[in-house]
């Protein structure tokens, strides 16, 4: 495909773990057989539960873990069998904003080094008055003041740090920005100024945004696609608005129902509502559907067959055996209705 | 610990106890916090982290305690438990079931906490004790409260782990809190706080570490205890939409003092605090499809070492004018609700205010009067 800027094909990141006294290991699936094909210039949102693999997805992605089976494929190149020193230039095009946005600072750079590192290592051309150039410029875009550079991370607080954690992968301006729950750490009204930026970034620099997070409300708001795990597996991929209005997978449903909204009306109704039991042990997956023991429409035939993961209609892919059976969702994710969300004076 | 209680400028107001006045026939609270006041004392000064602090709770009553970080929502209540840091000065009153909780020593204290009155935290991985059993973490207060042989404790502590329903419960009281997910370790501490049948539960951010789908269950869980065991709840929390599911009531914090305080449909349906309006604008929902960029509230919370003169709001508002920079405004009542701001905004039914994304200036001119 033309516009397909990384695929993912077959993508499997297993890691050994446990008993090495007895030299029996066993291996951990934290992605399992991921298929992805990620368009130039759109925002995918990753979302899932803690534990399902987003972000060693992600960090396979950028070669910072190996994939243990399948091929990564950036812009018609398989990366995946490159050694690191081949790697490493690639990275100048795929950066990433991490979570915690004082820890992924070094305290002991000022802020000016912190944004120029990128620079020094990908483009060893530019001079020192270049890279100051690069650095004031990206801190401007960013929101911050370009007279920081001299100061270090602790003087700021977290959403100043996350913009400076962001104009750092920028600076470059990469092709692919990851990023890794970027506003979980960040207070309520510091969330609403990150995400807008992001929205700003993208429409200047028309980079690929892949976006993990928890937070579906967060990723409704700037992702265009979304791709939801479960214990390592592709469970649904739609549009956002698809998933959202009509989410067809029972996980999709579940995790819809769970995000609590700010309206006493209808809140109280939703608390009932959400998935029972927790995230099975990855080390031992149920068989079949591995979200069958949590599946409220679970049948004997989930636990036998593994539900491929299908495209089901025009940007649409869902891993469920019994979707096409399923009644209607109760609809948590649907806008509200129209009376409530239009003025009517 | 405490100083003697002082009645400073400005209590005059707040001494009126807001949130009972709207309720006039409701039973006797059983919490009651007059003018308290959290002070911490560092090596740079005095850090006034909580100010002229003000609410009464009731039997079988929810409350929700809401706020970014640094707007004094769990030091409050902290200060009600006597489990401040050694370097805080506390004013005012707390009132338990009509005895003063304030300044009395730890040992008179320990009969209430954990008895009568419990606390849950955010993190239950740091709150349980890592070394003991889940069993007799649970029985510990029935042992030493109740006197309790611990057979029948430990029975009791099996019934507790399947009441919060707490899956497998035999076996997991005899499992360590880092056998357990985050989610059941939360249940855990949950039966820890009912042991005893307290009559309050202070629940300090207590779904904030867990994943969505684990939230869920918990919230639902204390939703089902305060409909069915007339428990009074305090719900801290930095999410609004947390609160609609459970509160009676609401508290939004900012800047260490409660800027408005009504019912949960007051506050979140219609509020009038700039603050709240602009907190509720900016979070992103689930059941929002606009595509619009955000309302942001510009700047950041204030750190309370600096507090900004007058009111703390005033350098993020959109309505601040000259007397909002040099005078704070008091906590007043208006139309049923508890308001510290000298321009609320209009009533607006928030819901009519739609996309959300047009400025606050001008839907407060525009969206129509809600109906009482």
């Amino acid at each position: 495909m033309t516009d397909s800027l990384l695929s993912l094909r077959g993508l499997s990141v297993w890691f050994p773990v446990g008993d090495r006294l007895f030299g029996r290991k066993a291996m951990l699936h934290a992605v399992e057989g991921v298929d992805l094909e990620l368009r130039a210039g759109e925002a995918l949102g990753i979302v899932g539960e803690s534990g399902c693999g987003k972000s060693t997805l992600v960090r396979a992605i950028l070669q910072l873990v190996r994939p243990t089976h399948g091929q990564v494929v950036w812009m018609g190149r398989r990366i995946e069998e490159l050694p690191m020193n081949e790697v490493r230039p690639l990275r100048r095009d795929m950066q990433i904003v991490f979570q915690d946005p004082l820890a992924s600072l070094n305290p002991r750079m000022t802020i000016g080094e912190i944004v120029a590192e990128p620079l020094r290592v990908h483009r060893p051309e530019l001079d020192a008055a270049g890279r100051r150039r690069e650095v004031e410029a990206i801190l401007m875009r960013v929101g911050l003041s370009a007279d920081i550079i001299n100061r270090y991370p602790h003087e700021f607080s977290g959403g100043q740090c996350q913009r400076i954690g962001i104009a750092r992968a920028m600076v470059l301006r990469p092709k692919l920005l990851i990023c890794d729950e970027p506003v979980s750490a960040l207070d309520v009204s510091i969330q609403a100024q990150i995400v807008n930026l992001l929205k700003e970034l993208k429409r200047d620099f028309g980079m690929t945004i892949v976006f993990v997070s928890h937070n579906l409300a967060v990723v409704r708001r700037l992702c265009e696609r979304v791709l939801v795990l479960y214990l390592g597996r592709t469970m649904e991929l739609a549009l956002t608005d698809d998933l959202y209005s009509r989410p067809l997978h029972p996980y999709t449903r579940g995790l819809l129902a769970a995000v609590p909204i700010p309206d006493p009306d209808l809140q109280p109704a939703r608390l009932g509502t959400s998935l029972g039991g927790e995230l099975p042990s990855p080390l031992s997956p149920p068989s079949g559907c591995v979200f069958r023991t949590r599946c409220p429409h679970a049948a004997p035939q989930c636990a036998r067959e593994v539900p491929v993961f299908k495209h089901i209609e025009a940007d649409r892919w869902i891993a469920c055996l019994r979707w096409h059976e399923l009644p209607a969702d109760p609809g948590y994710g649907k806008p509200r209705a129209a009376g409530q969300q239009k003025a009517s004076p | 610990m405490r100083s003697i209680p002082v009645t400073a400028e400005g209590t005059a107001v707040a001494a009126t106890e807001p949130g009972l006045a709207d309720r006039a026939t409701a039973s006797r609270p059983v919490l009651e916090i007059d003018a308290l006041s959290v002070r911490f004392s560092t090596p740079d000064g005095e850090i006034p982290a909580v100010n002229d602090f003000s609410l009464a709770i009731r039997a079988g009553e929810c409350v929700g305690v809401v706020g970014e970080s640094g707007a004094g929502k769990s030091q409050s209540f902290l200060a009600v438990m006597g489990l401040l840091a050694s370097n805080a000065t506390v004013t005012g009153n707390a009132r338990f079931d009509g005895r003063e909780l304030l300044g009395r020593p730890a040992s008179e204290l320990n009969e209430v906490r954990g008895s009568r009155l419990a606390m849950i935290f955010q993190d239950p991985m740091t709150s349980l004790t890592p070394h003991m059993k889940v069993g007799e973490q649970i029985a510990e207060s029935l042992v030493r409260h109740r006197k309790m042989p611990s057979a029948q404790a430990r029975a009791r502590a099996l019934a507790l782990l399947n009441r919060v329903h707490v899956t497998d419960a035999e076996r997991r009281l005899d499992q360590y809190p880092h056998e357990l997910s985050g989610g059941m370790r939360q249940r855990v501490m949950i039966a820890v706080a009912l042991a005893c049948d307290p009559v309050m539960l202070i629940a300090d951010e207590p779904t904030t570490a867990l994943d969505v789908t684990i939230q869920a269950q918990i919230l639902a869980l204390l939703a089902e205890l305060k409909r069915e065991q007339d428990t009074a709840m305090v719900l801290i929390t930095h999410d609004l939409g947390v609160v609609a599911g459970i509160a009676d009531r609401v508290a939004v914090m900012y800047g260490g003092r409660v800027v408005e305080l009504g019912t949960v449909r007051q506050v979140l349906k219609s509020p009038r605090h700039p603050y709240t309006q602009a907190l509720l604008r900016s979070m992103p929902r689930v059941d929002d499809a606009a595509d619009a960029p955000l309302v942001t509230i510009p700047g950041q919370p204030p750190n309370p070492r600096s507090l900004p003169p007058g009111c703390a709001f005033h350098p993020r508002c959109q309505h601040a004018q000259e007397l909002c920079r040099r005078e704070r405004p008091p906590l007043l009542e208006r139309d049923g609700t508890w308001l510290a701001c000298h321009f609320p905004v209009e009533l607006v039914d928030l819901g009519a205010l739609g996309a959300l994304g047009a400025p606050m200036s001008t839907l407060a001119a525009a969206a129509p009067e809600m109906p009482s």
